[in-house]
């Protein structure tokens, strides 16, 4: 009888080993990042019910007794199945925030991307880009990794690249968002607008920003077409070969209906004005030593994607037309921008009030 | 009879005394983490990590058993010392293995920085052979300044390999040359552009 007894030890109950292979499970689903307390706790429960396993493995067969233990073990199994499910919905919430963080960044990139299109001199900007878009890959794949910890470091590291990006930008436009500026182009371009209506004439207003060139006669608009500028359009010209537009009231002094752009329109750059700007600069040392003002700026054909030296370029087709708007003494006033409400304009003002 | 009852008790109270007085195989336990460390800074954390746990793991065993049998008076470390044996000669095995992992891991980086550099050499080549005709001069010169930032981005990958880091390493390179073919494309697309 003595034997029989002794025979028969208990053996360790199954939730053990559950218990165990749980905890190798809710790590590599990613316990220790996704509820790293939840997990410790999870540990050290563990230990300690695996280390009183232990203690009552090692006494005699006789004196074994799970009971205790196999109760705490069906909780702690119960708890990590639990933890599981949890760490699931937590990393399924962690990723779709991750995707949506990624998303909103990959926006304010095509955002920009877009911009750019709209102005030459986007350099610093598209460097940038591109090494945000270098680093959203990166991230991504950290992601598919499921190393999210890492992916959100180097996210943030593409999140300041696109930072740059739109100080750039804003530094760029930061002229265009000067109040008085704005207004004194806005001037120019209602006298321009008053002009054709009062005299019942034709005449072009030229949007940098916008990128178009509006004829209007007898005061109303009765055309636009989209224009490329210079390497350097958007800033006002000042000297030769700085690839500048010049912004300003200008008129058409020759019609050229053959020249190295299809057809031209030479405008009477640089006026009055121009010349006090270049004399005030070259006292202040802002102009190139040797450099002259410049001039020979034109309305052209050739294509409007293509970079000018500082003249306006149109497509072919909308030069054929334009050139039979115009006449000697049509005016063509430029502008940097009429309206705060461009998109571009209202963009960079929300970047810089909001970052 | 009464002699050899009391020589048999003495005897059993001996070894009694002896196995109750067994101490804590310390220099094995302090042997085996030594060689978990060991596999761990030989790079096991970023080469081999479910090795690396599994072995963590397995030290957490055997150490419960050294505990429980440490709190009995008739201690028996047989088992543990055991456990203990094995996980140290598992240790090594897998030390063994990490630099073949490594060189692997590195190689994969070398060659996919390698096919980055190809990848902003054929954009660079496309750039310049590109006809800067109507319809492209600005796209041209964008597309040049998104390569120069890619280029900016490449001795990134160099530096995680000085770092030992070969498996960011590897995805420094495969976003660098994804980006690097994505600007080449556009090239080409705007390249296309022109003979219409």
């Amino acid at each position: 009888m003595i034997l029989t007894f002794g025979c028969k030890t208990p053996p360790v109950p199954p939730e053990a080993e559950r218990a165990n292979a749980l905890e190798g499970e809710i790590w590599r689903a990613g316990g220790s990042f996704f509820l790293a307390d939840e997990y410790e706790q999870y540990r050290r429960s563990l230990a300690d019910v695996r280390a009183r396993v232990a203690e009552e493995k090692a006494e005699f067969g006789w004196f074994r007794d799970y009971k205790d233990l196999q109760i705490e073990l069906r909780d702690l199994v119960t708890s990590g199945e639990s933890l599981l499910v949890k760490i699931g919905e937590v990393k399924s919430s962690k990723s779709t925030a991750f995707a949506a963080a990624v998303q909103a960044l990959e926006a304010r990139v095509e955002r920009l991307k877009e911009m750019t299109l709209f102005f030459n001199e986007s350099d610093e900007i598209r460097r940038s880009l591109a090494q945000a878009d270098i680093k959203i890959g990166e991230a991504g794949m950290l992601v598919a990794k499921e190393k999210y910890g890492e992916a959100e470091t180097v996210l943030s590291a593409g999140a300041a690249f696109v930072e740059n990006a739109w100080k750039a930008a804003a530094a760029l436009l930061r002229r265009y968002l000067d109040r008085g500026q704005m207004a004194r182009w806005r001037t120019w371009a209602d006298e321009t607008i008053a002009e054709s209506r009062e005299k019942k004439i034709v005449a072009f207003l030229v949007n940098k920003i916008e990128r178009t060139l509006t004829v209007y006669r007898n005061g109303a608009e009765v055309a636009f077409y989209e224009i490329g500028l210079g390497k350097y359009g958007l800033s006002d010209k000042l000297y030769a070969g700085d690839e500048a537009t010049p912004e300003g009231k200008y008129r058409i002094v020759r019609k050229f209906p053959e020249s190295a752009f299809y057809k031209a329109l030479l405008i009477d750059y640089p006026n009055e004005e121009d010349r006090r700007t270049f004399a005030e600069a070259r006292r202040k040392g802002s102009v190139p030593a040797g450099a002259g003002i410049g001039g020979a700026i034109e309305i052209h054909g050739g294509g409007k994607d293509s970079l000018t030296k500082g003249c306006v370029g149109l497509e072919n087709k909308d030069m054929d037309e334009v050139f039979d708007w115009a006449e000697v003494g049509t005016a063509v006033t430029i502008v940097g921008a009429a309206s705060i409400e461009n998109t571009i304009l209202a963009d960079i003002l929300k970047y810089s009030d909001h970052g | 009879m009464k002699k050899g009852l009391i020589k048999n008790l003495v005897v059993v109270v001996a070894i009694a005394f002896a196995l109750a007085a067994c101490k804590q195989p310390t220099a094995l336990i302090d042997g085996t983490k030594a060689a978990i460390d060991k596999v761990t800074q030989a790079g096991a954390d970023k080469y081999a990590v479910e090795e690396l746990k599994a072995l963590n793991d397995d030290l957490a065993k055997a150490m419960d058993e050294v505990n429980a049998q440490d709190k009995k008076f008739f201690k028996k470390f047989g088992t543990a010392k055991e456990m203990m044996t094995q996980l140290t000669a598992k240790a090594a095995e897998l030390e063994a293995q990490i630099p073949a992992k490594k060189e692997a891991a590195k190689n994969l980086a070398v060659q996919i920085q390698g096919e980055a550099q190809a990848a902003l050499t054929e954009a660079t080549d496309l750039l310049a052979k590109a006809p800067k005709g109507k319809g492209t001069a600005k796209d041209l010169e964008a597309l040049k300044a998104d390569l120069a930032g890619a280029q900016t981005a490449f001795p990134e990958i160099q530096a995680a390999l000085d770092a030992g880091d070969f498996i960011a390493a590897q995805d420094k390179a495969k976003s660098v040359k994804e980006k690097a073919a994505a600007i080449a494309e556009q090239i080409k697309q705007a390249m296309e552009k022109v003979k219409k």
